[in-house]
């Protein structure tokens, strides 16, 4: 019983912290009325989605891809082109444009698959690159002007909003939304296969994972993600050009993780809440002083972490002082015995 | 021994561009046995396992399990048929707590875990049986030699093998750990799992193996019980090297 009730108290005070995070972020646009800040939040709403999609596949599953703003940026074509070319609801093209890059994606990268590190990634930058020439080239895709959405009437059907603060709810949602998928895949037998296949690929094969067939499914999902960001990227700027896909901009989706902890599903979120808004506020406080000091600041922000934290912010927190006092003092955490032996109770549930 | 054999091999040779590593290979392994393979370094073990487990195709050659050829599946399709292996250099998932990589393995293979619940019991099970218990919450990368050999066989206990391959899983222990090590065999050999390793040390396959094969330059020169193997002239040659041999034998 002892063992039911230590566990209770510890979910319990972890839904708390949880909540008020949470009640922090909805609060926000209540009390800050700077479209320039909520921006910066939306940014980092979006970032961050794509850097977990990322993390999925360079993360996890350890196939470092350079290249996903090519697959947020088709879909965010497939998803402003069925919108005005066939007037479907921007929610349901969401759904196909998801389709269409998951299935893209699948299908380049499937032959690729058996290549291992290095090889792996600059196939994944050639495909990227493969991605954007064809657009820039494609009377269809608007070449290199790109194309836009049409502006109206605010619309929660249309997706369609003047003010900013209706894109970071939905922004926030669709982090919160990814962020638990991934937790739930990182528990699950997907979970497993992913991490076994970056630690090992030989042992991976030993205990029964077929390496090429979860390698697609990771794939597949981080491209899924990058198409749901780039509907929701669209929806918000209202038009996409090409500049949206090029490297540094795949780049940029990486940064988050690494810096975050790749290894861990909070990785990127961590990463991406710190790394966007210091980002943009180097370039806000600072490029007019002096034209690209922003970029040396953060490029130094960026080598010192992984000089001195190379598993990531969440690599170092794992294993510090910090985490004991919070786990022990304010969550009141169990030991692992504990929680161990409550994971394993056949009823669990208990009055 | 009148029992079909569970894993028979058929002249199997296995050509790396002109060098011949292993060179019409024959053997079988009864049911429920424990199966030795030695033979000096260079002698081709090594690939006559990777090519049993799936890891290497043959040059030539059939591999057959419960009288089913075998030789074209691929390596992470064996757990399905209820063989496992280990590795003889560890392969940890050097990241990963021990009880996450005993998980790991317990969610795949023919009786793969369906929830996580299941594949945590049955972890927790294997590292009983293997005394790894204790340790669970350590990151396997910080563990010992031979905790590591201990974890690549409670990795491949995990798949609940029929067979189990066991590739050099006491090289680098001491006398000490090397007698635990041949209690675990015996131990898992006995809750009914055939089981074929490559050893060097001589006392381990001694006291554990009711049939041992020879391997030297690719080629089996001899077969039999231990006692039988260790008093062939031909044996005793090329383990003391008395007297000068061929090098292209």
């Amino acid at each position: 019983m002892d063992t039911r009730k230590a566990v209770k108290t510890y979910h319990r005070n972890l839904a708390i912290v949880l909540a008020v995070i949470v009640a922090i972020f909805a609060a926000i646009p209540l009390v800050v009325d700077k479209p320039y800040i909520i921006n910066i939040f939306v940014l980092t709403f979006y970032m961050s989605t794509l850097s977990m999609a990322w993390n999925i596949l360079g993360g996890i599953t350890g196939q470092n891809s350079l290249g996903l703003a090519a697959y947020m940026g088709l879909g965010a074509y497939v998803c402003c082109l069925v919108v005005t070319k066939t007037g479907m609801n921007p929610w349901v093209a969401a759904v196909l444009d998801m389709l269409v890059v998951g299935v893209v994606a699948g299908v380049i990268f499937f032959p690729s698959l058996i290549l291992r590190g290095p090889y792996f990634t600059l196939v994944s930058i050639a495909f990227a690159e493969s991605i954007r020439q064809f657009i820039i080239n494609s009377e269809f895709f608007g070449r290199a002007s790109g194309v836009g959405l049409p502006f109206g009437k605010d619309s929660f059907a249309q997706f369609r909003f003047t003010s900013k603060v209706p894109y970071y709810y939905i922004g926030f949602i669709m982090m919160v939304g990814v962020y638990l998928i991934m937790k739930k895949i990182g528990r699950s037998k997907l979970g497993f296969a992913l991490r076994t296949i970056r630690e090992d690929e030989d042992a991976a094969a030993a205990i029964g994972i077929n390496p090429t067939k979860y390698k697609v499914i990771a794939v597949v999902i981080s491209a899924i993600i990058a198409g749901l960001v780039g509907f929701f990227y669209v929806s918000y700027i209202r038009y996409i050009d090409p500049d949206v896909m090029i490297q540094s901009k795949s780049t940029e989706i990486v940064l988050p993780a690494v810096v975050g902890g790749a290894a861990y599903i909070e990785g990127p979120l961590i990463g991406g809440l710190i790394m966007i808004p210091l980002s943009e506020l180097l370039r806000a406080n600072f490029a007019a002083v002096l034209p690209g000091i922003n970029m040396l600041m953060y490029a130094v922000v960026l080598i010192v972490v992984i000089r001195f934290r190379p598993s990531g912010i969440l690599g170092w927190y794992m294993n510090s002082k910090f985490k004991a006092f919070i786990d022990e003092k304010i969550l009141k955490k169990p030991s692992l015995d504990v929680l161990e032996e409550y994971e394993l109770m056949a009823d669990k549930g208990g009055k | 021994m009148a029992e079909k054999p569970i894993i028979e091999v058929q002249g199997l040779t296995k050509r790396f561009k002109g060098l011949t590593a292993v060179h019409d290979v024959s053997f079988s392994v009864e049911k429920g046995s424990i199966t030795g393979m030695i033979g000096p370094n260079g002698a081709g073990k090594s690939t006559t396992f990777n090519m049993i487990c799936g890891y290497y195709p043959p040059t030539e050659g059939k591999i057959f399990y419960n009288g089913e050829d075998i030789t074209n599946k691929k390596a992470y399709e064996y757990t399905n048929m209820k063989i496992a292996r280990t590795f003889q250099i560890m392969k940890p998932l050097k990241n990963l707590s021990v009880l996450d990589n005993v998980t790991a393995a317990a969610y795949f293979g023919h009786a793969g875990a369906k929830s996580e619940k299941e594949a945590k019991e049955r972890a927790m099970e294997v590292l009983h049986f293997t005394g790894l218990y204790e340790k669970r919450h350590v990151i396997s990368k910080d563990m010992g030699t031979p905790d590591q050999k201990r974890l690549e066989m409670a990795r491949a206990l995990a798949t609940k093998p029929e067979v189990l391959f066991l590739d050099e899983n006491m090289a680098g222990l001491n006398p000490a750990e090397t007698e635990e090590a041949i209690q675990l065999i015996r131990k898992i050999n006995e809750s009914g799992v055939t089981i074929l390793l490559i050893e060097h040390i001589m006392k381990a396959v001694v006291s554990l193996c009711e049939k041992v094969i020879v391997l030297h330059h690719g080629e089996k020169i001899a077969e039999g019980t231990p006692e039988q193997v260790m008093n062939d002239p031909y044996v005793m040659e090329v383990y003391l090297g008395t007297k000068k041999e061929g090098a292209s034998a």
